[in-house]
């Protein structure tokens, strides 16, 4: 496991003379095409021509002060989960943090242990590749239905508190277990996904997702730590979900 | 069987603090008296095992999680199992010649 | 142009304390030190079955000030193990994922297990003084 590159200390870029609210942000940056460690910028942001929300500070830094600034955004609005990161040292969207929710100065990081392509953006590759584990797809062995495959409305409620999950990762980053055997250990998010098929009506593989799921590294590496239930901006339960999967695999052996 | 142990342990560790915060300063004579008790020494029996087996299982999971290289981690916890073992056994030992010595 | 690796983002460093993370990283350094006295408690009965004299020396050292500073660790170690411990039974059975619950019982945990180690010390002391 490589350590984290020695971060230094980077520039200060002061705010434009005559403003009056000004909020100081300390923002990871890495560049990935100079030899240099990675490095904290220090923007001092007028928030009387800036919107209310951390997003809004970066895209206005990334505008006016410092356009190598790089992160991923999209929706800001909090439903497509690119701009998760690490902000005060908890994982939350950008877009849905107030500034006025935020300390001072606010301190700005990617997501945790994971590789930085640059500044911001996290390669999330591996983090893919476990939710391609999981095989989120419709299992099932019966043949196709003439229309809809039928779901009774109380079998459709099992499903709320998974479909809303976006996927942007801020719990499974937050774990301390997928920190340390993130290699193996499928994580919060993507286990959150399995029980979502796992507890889908219409889904006939629930024995084989079981199977898959039941080894000590890929779902037992969890110990109910919780910071994914903590940290989640969507207010889901990872926590609750995998719960859920160890009972399930202790009742079907009784 | 880390949770089976803990739930056997509740009561036990209870029992066992318990009764040693109340005698644990007492006098040697009384101390023995106390342990001689077949309830006493049943119970003290089965949390050595429950205890030991619990902390076993406790300190592999530790290793596994930091522990990453093969080398390291099969010796430790194979260590860790048979030390748990030895030490029950010298605990029940203990007990037992106490119970049933003169 | 550089070809170095990429850089792992921070995570301990950074990543702020929470009743989540500090009460589950406790359980497990509660666990190792209940783990770590557990021979003490294997000496103490072979201390007792060896008989008087050497049970008394054992004695003397548990009551040095070492010795009870390290008696008392380990009572309050055995309680907060003993109050996460049940907390994490309930978790088993499915109970208590609620955020709000979460932290509600992450707290009955911290004072409950202050409490059972100063009563218990507080019983002990004023049973034999």
């Amino acid at each position: 496991m490589a350590p984290t590159s020695q971060i230094e200390r980077g520039k200060t870029w002061p705010a434009p003379d005559g403003a009056i609210r000004v909020k100081k942000f300390e923002v990871y940056r890495y560049d990935p095409d100079s030899d240099k460690n990675p490095r904290i910028d220090t923007y001092e942001v007028d928030l009387d021509s800036c919107g209310p929300m951390v997003l809004d500070a970066l895209i206005k830094i990334k505008n006016e002060i410092d356009a190598t600034l790089t992160f991923r955004r999209s929706c800001r609005e909090g439903v497509c989960g690119s701009c998760s990161m690490n902000i005060d040292g908890t994982n939350w969207l950008a877009c849905t943090r107030f500034i006025s929710n935020t300390a001072e100065p606010a301190t700005i990081y990617p997501l945790n242990h994971l590789r930085v392509v640059k500044d911001l953006v996290p390669d999330l590759t591996h983090l893919y590749e476990q939710y391609a584990q999981i095989e989120p797809w419709l299992k099932t062995t019966t043949p196709v239905p003439e229309r809809e495959r039928l779901q009774s409305p109380e079998d459709r409620e099992k499903l709320d508190g998974h479909y809303e999950c976006i996927l942007c990762f801020c719990c499974t980053a937050g774990c301390p277990s997928h920190w340390w055997n993130g290699n193996r250990f499928l994580g919060p998010a993507v286990l959150l996904q399995a029980n979502r098929w796992l507890a889908d009506s219409r889904d006939e593989a629930t024995g084989e997702r079981l199977d898959n799921l039941e080894d000590p590294f890929r779902l037992y590496r969890c110990h109910t730590i919780l910071n994914c239930t903590r940290t989640c901006p969507k207010g889901l339960n990872p926590g609750k979900a995998i719960a859920s999967i160890k009972k399930m695999i202790i009742e079907r052996k009784s | 069987m880390q949770r089976v142990t803990a739930v056997a342990l509740v009561p036990l560790t209870l029992w066992l603090a318990v009764s040693l915060f109340a005698r644990a300063r007492g006098e040697y004579g009384a101390f023995i008296l106390w342990l001689r008790a077949p309830f006493t020494t049943i119970l003290m029996v089965l949390l050595l095992i429950a205890l030991f087996y619990h902390m076993a299982l406790g300190l592999q999971v530790v290793v596994e999680d930091y522990v990453h290289t093969e080398r390291m981690r099969i010796p430790a916890v194979v260590v860790i199992h048979l030390g748990c073992f030895a030490l029950a056994v010298a605990g029940i030992v203990a007990t037992l010649r106490i119970a049933f010595g003169g | 142009m550089a070809n170095r690796e990429r850089p792992l983002s921070p995570d301990l460093q950074i990543y702020r304390p929470q009743l989540t993370s500090v009460l589950s990283i406790t359980h497990r350094l509660t666990g190792v030190a209940l783990s770590i006295g557990s021979p003490v408690l294997v000496c103490w009965l072979i201390a007792a079955a060896a008989g008087p004299s050497v049970y008394a020396t054992l004695h003397g050292f548990l009551g040095s000030r070492l010795g009870l500073a390290l008696l008392f660790g380990w009572t309050y170690a055995l309680c907060f193990h003993l109050c996460n411990g049940i907390r994490h039974l309930f978790w088993d059975a499915g109970y208590g994922f609620e955020l709000r619950t979460i932290y509600a019982s992450g707290w009955t945990v911290v004072a409950a297990s202050a409490m059972l180690t100063l009563a218990a010390w507080i019983i002990s002391f004023s049973l034999h003084g």
